[in-house]
């Protein structure tokens, strides 16, 4: 390590990798029980269906999802060294049925029929996945986003849409909850979160809150499922709204002319005879018929007047 | 005097105020040492006596500071000090890390303006301590019409100087320059480092850029990541350019900001369609706090 020194050349070692952390301590609980540590494992991300790092604690019976704070211009001074990766992360528990899920989904959308949970939690990519299974919560809780049927000593399960948008909505007024106790500006403007006002402002509404909490959800769920459970709030799309909303594109017609430019006044300046041959509009048509008795050209107005002296 | 000082902050040292200099019209003198050197700290000085005692002053041959070899300076000192019935002295320490805070700082605090500043807060400690101040003559630092204008608006009822070479001109400033120059060599001299150096080497020259010493001293120790200690005056391009090669790059939020535009996005991008796929794309809960899901440690 580096110590606040400058005592000559000194052999730079190889920084080795260190990272920051925030978990709870129950994730190293019962490690003198068993034989499985705490494990980071790549899973499936439900919404963007690529990986991402999740972390199963001793026994594999909690998942919980890593998330990095990172920001430009950040590194850590870690006792006597230097980490220049910056990144804090940060593991928080994670309801397994969000990375379930995806799977139950896809295998409906294979067969639409009963299966057996083990032919369900299948994914070359990511092996891991069964893992899920270990969890306690996450056989207890299928039935939040699947059909049982029971044959003999064998469980089956059958994706149900129904059942899931029920549950998600549960989800939607947990997270409004969190949302309001926890004071989150959720309203639509822009807001420095460290400017406090004096009281709540009045315009934020409880459909707010709803799309805010939908919105947060949605980062775990594919986004067909998230477009369905917008529909079941009775929210709006915004997207296709805001899309009306928006001009269309103005395009250009396609000709055989040659491009010229719209407003070309050097044409009024020259003495051409096909000056008048050239088209009217239909509004100067209309102007030609109008019966110009008793008007004055515009010009007349403007030449010196001849007044007689009186 | 003693010249141990805070190695980060500044420091003021000041002789008693002659019970004269509060009696009489008095005038002072403004000068500086130790402002080219890579190394150690700035010193600024002020001397003070009645109008009527210049005689007295110029008996003592007080001359340019820089005319003058270290020994007869501190002779001279010595014998200012010792005419303490009616000379007076102050003096203010600018640390290295004071100038290269001040230098690198978000808005930057430019070596003329720390100058001016602590000349303007030296004439002011001068007036508080009760010295009948009529005349202020100052060496100048940038042109000098303008700094008498700024000292002028500042202090409208005191007659100031502000002259090129004003220490070998007027007997009082060279007073005030030999005053800022001792406390400079002294500091320097007696710097104890408050880093953890162990042995390190103290052959480090005069502290100016072009002495080779000096010079040697700095390429030698570098730390890679801490670069120097506060010895050390960081926003000098001889400072810097050493770290550069020697030391590992570290990059701030107002990197390039200065004429860098190559982070400024066109105006035109804000209005483009944004492309991002929308499966990438997290909710603001998210990117405003700058969470990002990770796929490897």
């Amino acid at each position: 390590g580096a110590g606040a020194g400058a005592g000559g050349q000194r052999e730079r070692q190889r920084e080795e990798a260190q990272w920051v952390l925030l978990a709870e301590e129950s994730i190293t609980d019962a490690l003198e029980n068993t034989n499985c540590g705490p494990v980071f494992t790549r899973l499936r991300n439900p919404k963007t269906d690529e990986a991402s790092l999740y972390l199963f604690n001793s026994n594999a019976s909690q998942i919980y999802e890593v998330k990095a704070f990172d920001e430009n211009y950040h590194s850590w001074f870690i006792g006597q060294s230097v980490q220049s990766d910056g990144r804090l992360l940060f593991v928080t528990p994670l309801d397994p049925l969000f990375l379930v899920l995806p799977y139950f989904l896809k295998a409906t959308e294979q067969q639409a029929k009963y299966w057996l949970v083990d032919q369900i939690m299948k994914d070359e990519d990511f092996p891991g996945c069964s893992t899920l299974l270990k969890c306690p919560r996450t056989l207890q809780s299928v039935h939040h986003i699947a059909d049982e049927k029971e044959i003999g000593d064998q469980k089956f399960y059958k994706y149900s849409q129904e059942k899931t948008l029920l549950w998600l909505k549960k989800k939607v007024k947990q997270t409004v909850k969190a949302l309001k106790s926890n004071n989150l500006n959720v309203g639509g403007g822009v807001q420095s979160s460290t400017f406090i006002r004096s009281k709540q402002a009045a315009e934020v509404t409880e459909e707010d809150y709803l799309r805010y909490a939908h919105g947060l959800l949605s980062d775990y769920l594919p986004g067909a499922l998230s477009v369905e459970l917008l529909k079941i709030l009775g929210l709006p799309d915004v997207s296709t709204k805001a899309a009306a909303i928006e001009p269309p594109l103005k395009k250009r017609k396609l000709t055989d002319k040659p491009v010229e430019a719209e407003e070309d006044y050097t044409k009024f300046n020259s003495d051409s005879k096909d000056k008048k041959s050239s088209k009217m509009t239909a509004a100067q048509k209309s102007l030609a018929k109008v019966d110009k008795s008793g008007m004055k050209n515009i010009s007349a107005f403007f030449a010196p007047k001849n007044k007689g002296p009186s | 005097m003693e010249a141990a000082l805070l190695a980060s902050g500044s420091a003021r040292l000041q002789s008693a105020v002659p019970g004269v200099c509060r009696a009489e019209d008095c005038c002072l003198g403004i000068d500086e040492a130790g402002r080219g050197p890579v190394l150690g700290p700035m010193v600024y000085g002020i001397c003070f006596c009645p109008i009527s005692k210049r005689e007295q002053l110029a008996q003592l041959k007080v001359a340019d500071s820089k005319t003058l070899t270290e020994d007869e300076r501190e002779k001279l000192f010595t014998k200012l000090n010792d005419a303490n019935d009616f000379v007076g002295w102050a003096l203010r320490i600018l640390s290295p890390n004071e100038i290269s805070t001040g230098m690198q700082q978000r808005s930057k605090y430019n070596l003329n303006t720390m100058s001016h500043d602590t000349a303007i807060g030296l004439i002011q400690y001068a007036l508080d301590s009760g010295v009948q101040l009529k005349e202020v003559y100052v060496d100048t630092v940038g042109p000098a019409e303008k700094y008498q204008a700024k000292l002028k608006e500042l202090f409208p009822e005191l007659e100031i100087t502000v002259k090129a070479k004003a220490d070998s001109l007027f007997p009082i400033v060279s007073a005030a320059s030999i005053c800022a120059k001792v406390a400079r060599d002294r500091s320097v001299k007696s710097w104890t480092f408050i880093e953890n150096l162990g042995d390190v080497n103290v052959d480090y020259g005069s502290g100016y850029p072009n002495d080779p010493k000096t010079k040697e001293w700095l390429s030698s120790n570098v730390d890679p990541v801490f670069g120097y200690p506060q010895f050390v005056r960081f926003s000098w391009s001889t400072a810097q350019v050493i770290l550069d090669s020697k030391a590992v790059p570290v990059h701030w939020e107002d990197d390039g900001k200065d004429g860098d535009k190559k982070d400024t996005p066109s105006v035109l991008s804000f209005f483009e369609k944004k492309t991002v796929d929308p499966k990438l794309q997290s909710h603001r809960y998210f990117t405003e706090r700058k969470l990002v899901s990770i796929a490897n440690l």
